[in-house]
């Protein structure tokens, strides 16, 4: 059955509390889930106070000015700082969103709450397993795939056809920079992610099947052609509402359905 | 092997690609929107005319209604769009939330067998007053 309750090694504790300097006048606190797989003890939620005018304005500068300056155990992904590589992505405030362009001043709450990803497994801290998601996207094999032999310069589209793959004002499947943001926020691939290719791998499908150079159509619709892997969608559209990037993960699986249901109705 | 206790190592990949598409999700989807479409008009037809008619009838005035060959087919479509629409759906439920294979098997069973003999049962009595009318 879909488990409601937390296992008893996942209840989460109350933690440390780390004060800011007396002197310290702009203040704001960060509550950080705090989990190791080196002792055997529960996660707990750190509670650092960061003094805002010696740090950053986004949530990622204050993490990383707890990293540097409070407790370097504090661990998390980051890599580019500017939304474009989604390593960082993690659940603040209670949405699941890019650390590097979350604004402190965004989140309105007196403490700012700091999460992995949900309902993944946690290597630790904030840092979630994500190993499951990448087999996914390879198995959809998001490469081109074309029988016609190379011309002698690139394959080419028309202008609109490129539109379908990035949109129009750029929000299109290949602005996705697979954060998973958007599967890990989805209550079907919450239940049933292990079958469910969630969100981030459908619209990566629907960026191959709507590729006028690619030749597979065929071959892709049938493999998703499964009442998990793309029918356990129920347009609950939280994937839309949390992408960081404002892309539309829901109207790409409605395109492969809609594409399915030219061929087969 | 049977021992219970067996576990295996298996990459990831192998573990998403799974046994591949069971090819029957395009079905179920189109299935379940062509009765819903279907129930529009059937339910407004039900709502209005059909317990417009038999609510305040007497049992005789009922069977007459019934026996008329319009309504009976309509009565028989509605049955049918009804039950085939909830067993589709309350498929995916199952299937969300129950996990254990065995119980998630028998469980649609149960539900496919329900709405099935149901189905049976209301086109037989539907029949059964329209004929001897």
């Amino acid at each position: 059955m879909a488990e409601f309750k937390l296992p008893k090694n996942s209840v989460v504790q109350k933690g440390k509390i780390f004060k800011a300097d007396a002197d310290a006048k702009n203040v704001k606190s960060f509550k950080i889930y705090r989990w190791s797989p080196d002792d055997d003890e529960n996660p707990r939620m750190d509670e650092f106070e960061v003094n805002l005018d010696d740090c950053g304005p986004m949530v990622l500068d204050a993490l990383i000015h707890i990293k540097s300056k409070i407790d370097p155990t504090v661990t998390f992904r980051r890599s580019c700082r500017e939304g474009i590589c989604g390593s960082c992505a993690m659940n603040i405030d209670g949405t699941n969103t890019l650390a590097c362009t979350k604004s402190i001043d965004d989140v309105k709450t007196e403490c700012v709450n700091v999460n992995p990803l949900p309902h993944r497994p946690v290597v630790k801290d904030l840092i979630p397993d994500l190993n499951e998601m990448y087999a996914q996207y390879a198995s959809i094999e998001p490469w081109l795939k074309a029988d016609t032999p190379l011309p002698e310069r690139e394959r080419l589209q028309s202008p609109e056809d490129s539109d379908l793959l990035n949109g129009k004002n750029g929000h299109g499947p290949s602005a996705c920079i697979l954060c998973f943001c958007c599967s890990t926020a989805c209550p079907s691939y919450w239940w049933n992610g292990d079958k469910y290719l969630g969100p981030a791998v459908l619209m990566q499908a629907d960026r191959f099947i709507s590729d006028t150079r690619d030749e597979a159509t065929g071959e892709r619709l049938d493999q998703l052609d499964d009442k998990f892997k793309l029918y356990r969608c129920h347009t609950i559209m939280n994937c839309t509402s949390t992408c960081p990037k404002g892309l539309n993960p829901a109207a790409s699986i409605a395109n492969i359905k809609r594409k399915l249901a030219e061929r087969n109705a | 092997m049977s021992d219970k206790k067996h576990k295996s190592i298996i990459s990831p990949l192998k573990a998403a690609r799974g046994m591949g598409a069971d090819k029957s999700g395009f079905h179920h989807w189109w299935m379940q929107r062509v009765t819903a479409i279907a129930l529009i008009p059937l339910t407004i037809w039900f709502m209005f005319c059909a317990v417009g008619a038999i609510a305040n009838a007497s049992y005789d005035r009922a069977l007459e209604w019934l026996s008329s060959p319009l309504h009976a087919v309509l009565m028989i479509l509605y049955v049918i769009a009804t039950l085939y629409h909830a067993a589709l759906g309350l498929k995916v439920v199952i299937e969300d939330y129950v996990h254990k294979e065995s119980l998630k098997i028998a469980s649609i069973f149960f539900v496919n067998f329900a709405c099935f003999a149901g189905a049976v049962a209301s086109i037989y009595a539907v029949l059964l007053v329209s004929l001897k009318g």
